[in-house]
C-alpha cells in the first residue's frame, strides 16, 4: 500500500516528467541546449547556417569529420588517396555504414547528393563548395546539362572518385561540411521538399530525428543502426531566441549548455562552468580602395597603423585576440609577425606623405557598420583612436543588417566592417575571399600578384613552401596594399554543466555531441 | 442582415487586397533582399536561387503570381525556412499565439471589467484608488519590463513558475499575465468611466429611489450599459492578442507567430511577411465585424448600416 504522502510524491514526479523539466527526477541523460532559432533547413544540401549545422552534424556524417586538431579524420569514408598529383581523390567507404532505416550507405548516395547540390534546380547557396571539381561550376551555371560530365563518380558501392579541375590540397577537409553529407534519392523522390520531417528523415549519423516541433524544439535520439552508441540518450535542441533567457534556463538547470551573451561574460568569467574556445572567426575593417582618400595605400596604411588593437579584449570582454594579419590563430599559416601593428610615428608619416599632415584637410569620411552593440562599441573606439592618433574625424553610420550588406556589396562606404568565419579550416578559405573575382571582396582592390600567390598556395602540397606563399600574400594584403585592417579573432564563451563530460566545441563552432556523457551521481 | 454582413465581407476583401498590395510594394522598395548574406553568393548561384523563387521575374509578374496563389489559399514558400510553406509555418505557430492570446484576453477582459465595475461603484474609496493605481501602472509599464519583473520574482526569486519555454500548463501563466496586463488595465479604466457615466443617468437614480440594491443594480443595469465602449475596444484587442505579441513571445520563448513581425522582416522573408500581415489584417476585419454585430445585441437602439438608420 502507498500512503497519501507517497502518492503525492509520485504525482509530483509524474507531473515533472510530463513537463520534461524534472531536475532531480532520476537519471536524465538527454543533453539539452539552445539553438537560438529554428533551423532554416535539415536538408544538408541546402544548409548555410550554424543552426542547421548544429543539428545536422549530429544527425549525419560526411566522408570525413574533424579530429581534435581540426584535421579530417575518417568518418563515412575509411580512407582516401590522392592520385595523379592530386587531380583525382578516391574515397573508400566503410563497409558497415548504415542509414537509419537499415540500408547501406553507398558511394552512390554521395554521388547523388553532391550532384544534387550542384543541380541548378536545387538552388543550393553553397554549391560553390564543389566548384574545384571538374565540370561542377559549369553544371551549376547551366552551361552543361549532363551531370555525367561532372567529375563525381561512384566507381562501385564503396568507392567514390572525385576529379578536381584544380588539385586543391584541402579537398578532403571540405567533405566534413554539411552540404556534402549524403542524401537518399528514394526518400527525396517520395516526399519532395518535406522529406526532412520526423518519420520521413533518413540519416546516417549517430542520432536520428525523433521529433521536430517547429519554432520550439528538435529532439534527436540514438540511431540504433549507427556503428557506435552515443554516450548519452539523446539531444533536445530548444529554440530560445534570446541569449539572456537561455542563461536563465541554464542557471535553473533546464539546459546543460549555454552560450554567454557578451554582456554577461564578465559576471561568469570566474564561474566553475565557464569555458572559452578560440574560434576561426575574424573581424576586419575594409576600405573602399577606388574612392579618395582611400585609393591611396598610404592613407590605408596610416589608418591601420594607428589602431591599438590591444583595446579590443578589454572593451569587448569576449576573449578576443588582436589581429593584424588576416589568417587567424589556430589555422595553418597564421603569422602574427605580419601586419601593420600599432606604430604612431609611421602612421603619421604615411598620412603626411599622402598630403594630410596632422590630419589637416582630411576629407569627411564615413564608417558604416550594422547596428549591433559590439559593432557600435568597436566603431566608436576606432573613431576616437583615429581622432586622437591621426587627427582625423570620421563619421559613424549604423545601418540595418540586410540594407547594410546590400550597400557594402553594391556601393561600399569609405570604411566598413565585416567578419569572416572559416567554412573549412584552411587558409585558402580566408585568403581566397580577397582575390579579384571573389564576390566577398568588397574593397574594390585587386592584385594579380596576390591572386597568383593564393592560387599557387591552394595546390601546394609541401607545407613549408605553402606557408611561404601565404606569408607573401598576407604581406601584400595586410602590409603593402592594406585594403583591409584586420582587427581581432573571436572566441566562443559558454557555460557547460559540470555533470556533462566529454563535451567539446571546436574552433569551427562544431559540437559533435555523441561523446557528451553524464557523470554518475547527480549534480557535481 | 445577410445583405449587411455580405456587404461588409466584400468590403473586407477589398481592404485585404489593398493591404496586400501596399505591403508587396513596400517589400520590393526596402533596400536589402532575402539572399543578401555576409557570405556573398556567386552570381550564378544567386541566379539559381532567384529563379527557384521566381524573383528573377519582373515585379508585376511576381505580383500577379502572388495574387493568383493567394486566391487559391497558398501563401507561398518561406525564403528562410527552406522546404516549408508559409501555410505550414503559420499553421504551426498561430494556434500557439491564439491559445496564449485567448488566455490573456479572457483574464484581461473579465478582470478588467470586474475591477472597473468595483472601482466605479465605489468611487473615491480605497479600493477605487488601488484599482486605478494598478491600472495606471499596468498601462504605463511596457511588456518587456513586466515580463522581466515577473521572471525575476516568480522564476528567479521564488522559483514558483518556469521563466520560459512552452511545456505544461504552468508555462502559460507568466506569458498570459504579461500579455493581458495592459488590456486589463485599459479595460478597467474604460469600464470605470462608463460606469460613472451610467450611474449619473436618471434611470439609475430612479432605480435607486425604488430601493433596488446597489450590486443588483450594478450587475443587471449598469454593467450592460457600461460594457458597450469596452466592446468597441474588443475588436482590435482580439486581433492583437490572438496573433501574438513579439515582445511577450520573445521574452518567454513561446513558439507563436508574434516573433515573425520582426524576424521575417529582418530576414526579408517576403512570403512570410505577407502571410503574417494577411492573417493579422483578416482578423482585424473579422473582429470589427463581430463587434459591430454584437452592438445590436448589446444595445437594441443601434441599427446596422446607414440606410437602415435613415429609414
Amino acid at each position: 500500500m502507498i500512503d497519501r504522502r507517497d502518492f503525492l510524491k509520485l504525482l509530483g514526479a509524474g507531473a515533472l516528467a510530463a513537463t520534461g523539466c524534472g531536475r532531480d527526477a532520476g537519471p536524465r541523460r538527454i543533453f539539452r541546449m539552445n539553438l537560438l532559432s529554428e533551423p532554416p533547413t535539415l536538408d544538408p544540401n541546402l544548409g548555410t547556417d550554424n543552426v542547421s549545422l548544429r543539428v545536422l552534424t549530429n544527425l549525419m556524417e560526411g566522408l570525413t569529420a574533424y579530429d581534435e586538431n581540426l584535421r579530417p579524420k575518417p568518418a563515412a569514408a575509411q580512407r582516401w588517396e590522392r592520385l595523379d598529383g592530386g587531380h583525382r581523390v578516391r574515397f573508400y567507404l566503410r563497409p558497415d555504414g548504415r542509414w537509419s532505416d537499415g540500408r547501406s550507405v553507398t558511394a552512390r548516395d554521395f554521388e547523388y547528393s553532391w550532384k544534387r547540390l550542384l543541380d541548378p534546380r536545387t538552388a543550393a547557396e553553397y554549391a560553390y563548395f564543389l566548384f574545384d571539381v571538374e565540370g561542377a561550376a559549369d553544371y551549376n551555371a547551366g552551361k552543361i546539362d549532363d551531370p555525367a560530365k561532372v567529375g563525381i563518380t561512384a566507381l562501385d558501392d564503396r568507392t567514390l572518385e572525385v576529379k578536381l579541375a584544380r588539385p586543391v590540397v584541402f579537398f578532403p577537409t571540405v567533405t566534413t561540411f554539411m552540404v556534402l553529407f549524403p542524401v537518399r534519392a528514394d526518400v527525396i523522390a517520395k516526399h519532395g521538399d518535406a522529406w526532412t520531417e520526423p518519420g520521413r528523415f533518413v540519416g546516417n549519423g549517430p542520432y536520428q530525428l525523433d521529433s521536430w516541433r517547429h519554432e520550439y524544439k528538435v529532439s534527436l535520439r540514438p540511431n540504433p543502426r549507427f556503428r557506435r552508441r552515443p554516450a548519452n540518450n539523446g539531444i533536445d535542441f530548444f529554440m530560445v531566441n534570446e541569449r539572456t533567457v537561455e542563461l536563465t534556463l541554464y542557471e535553473r538547470g533546464d539546459l546543460d549548455f549555454a552560450i554567454l551573451p557578451p554582456t554577461e561574460i564578465p559576471r561568469f568569467e570566474r564561474h566553475r562552468d565557464f569555458r572559452r574556445t578560440p574560434m576561426l572567426r575574424a573581424e576586419y575593417y575594409g576600405f573602399n580602395c577606388r574612392r579618395a582618400p582611400f585609393n591611396d595605400p598610404r592613407v590605408r596604411r596610416a589608418f591601420s597603423l594607428a589602431i591599438d588593437r590591444s583595446v579590443f579584449p578589454r572593451i569587448l570582454h569576449g576573449g578576443e585576440t588582436p589581429l593584424s594579419s588576416w589568417i587567424p590563430p589556430g589555422m595553418f599559416a597564421h603569422e602574427p609577425a605580419i601586419g601593420l601593428g600599432f606604430d604612431l610615428d609611421r602612421a603619421r608619416r604615411e598620412l603626411t606623405q599622402a598630403g594630410y599632415p596632422g590630419g589637416r584637410s582630411f576629407p569627411d569620411v564615413e564608417v558604416a557598420f550594422n547596428a549591433d552593440d559590439e559593432r557600435k562599441l568597436v566603431a566608436e573606439n576606432l573613431q576616437s583612436q583615429w581622432g586622437e592618433h591621426l587627427g582625423v574625424r570620421v563619421r559613424l553610420r549604423q545601418m540595418e543588417w540586410k540594407a547594410y550588406l546590400r550597400e557594402v556589396s553594391a556601393d561600399p562606404p569609405p570604411i566598413w566592417r565585416l567578419g569572416w568565419g572559416a567554412d573549412y579550416p584552411d587558409p585558402d578559405n580566408f585568403m581566397n575571399m580577397f582575390t579579384a573575382t571573389s564576390g566577398n571582396n568588397h574593397t574594390r582592390w585587386a592584385s594579380t600578384e596576390f591572386d597568383h600567390l593564393v592560387a599557387a598556395a591552394a595546390v601546394e602540397p609541401e607545407p613549408a613552401r605553402r606557408k611561404q606563399l601565404y606569408d607573401e600574400a598576407q604581406r601584400i594584403l595586410c602590409e603593402r596594399d592594406a585594403p583591409i585592417a584586420p582587427l581581432y579573432a573571436r572566441a566562443q564563451n559558454y557555460l557547460a554543466s559540470p555533470r556533462v563530460r566529454g563535451l567539446w566545441i571546436n574552433a569551427m563552432d562544431y559540437l559533435y555531441l555523441e561523446t557528451a556523457r553524464f557523470a554518475a551521481g547527480g549534480d557535481a | 442582415m445577410i445583405r449587411y454582413v455580405s456587404g461588409r465581407l466584400l468590403l473586407g476583401v477589398v481592404t485585404l487586397w489593398v493591404v496586400i498590395t501596399i505591403t508587396f510594394a513596400f517589400l520590393r522598395v526596402v533596400p536589402g533582399g532575402p539572399f543578401d548574406r555576409e557570405r556573398r553568393l556567386p552570381p550564378e548561384i544567386e541566379a539559381n536561387v532567384k529563379a527557384k523563387f521566381h524573383l528573377d521575374e519582373p515585379v508585376p509578374a511576381q505580383y500577379a503570381r502572388y495574387l493568383g496563389a493567394i486566391a487559391r489559399g497558398d501563401l507561398g514558400p518561406s525564403f528562410k525556412y527552406l522546404g516549408r510553406s508559409v501555410n505550414d509555418i503559420l499553421g504551426d505557430t498561430f494556434p500557439v499565439s491564439a491559445q496564449l492570446g485567448l488566455l490573456a484576453l479572457a483574464y484581461g477582459t473579465l478582470g478588467g471589467i470586474a475591477a472597473g465595475l468595483l472601482s466605479g461603484m465605489r468611487r473615491g474609496h480605497a479600493s477605487d484608488r488601488i484599482v486605478m493605481l494598478a491600472a495606471t501602472t499596468g498601462i504605463s509599464l511596457p511588456a518587456f519590463v513586466v515580463g522581466v519583473l515577473l521572471i525575476l520574482l516568480f522564476a528567479h526569486t521564488w522559483k514558483l513558475l518556469p521563466p520560459a519555454l512552452w511545456e505544461g500548463p504552468s508555462y502559460r501563466v507568466l506569458p498570459a499575465i504579461t500579455l493581458g496586463l495592459a488590456p486589463a488595465a485599459y479595460i478597467a479604466r474604460l469600464t470605470r468611466s462608463s460606469v460613472l457615466d451610467v450611474m449619473a443617468r436618471p434611470f439609475v437614480t430612479a432605480a435607486l429611489a425604488k430601493g433596488v440594491g446597489a450590486w443588483r443594480l450594478a450587475l443587471r443595469h449598469v454593467l450592460r450599459n457600461a460594457v458597450l465602449p469596452v466592446a468597441t475596444l474588443f475588436g482590435p484587442l482580439f486581433a492583437d492578442l490572438l496573433t501574438g505579441s513579439f515582445v511577450v513571445e520573445y521574452i518567454y520563448s513561446v513558439p507563436g507567430m508574434g516573433r515573425f513581425y520582426i524576424t521575417a522582416v529582418t530576414n526579408r522573408d517576403y512570403p512570410l511577411i505577407m502571410g503574417v500581415t494577411i492573417v493579422y489584417a483578416a482578423l482585424v476585419i473579422l473582429a470589427n465585424l463581430a463587434v459591430d454585430l454584437s452592438y445590436r445585441w448589446l444595445d437594441p437602439r443601434v441599427s446596422l448600416g446607414a440606410k437602415e438608420a435613415d429609414a
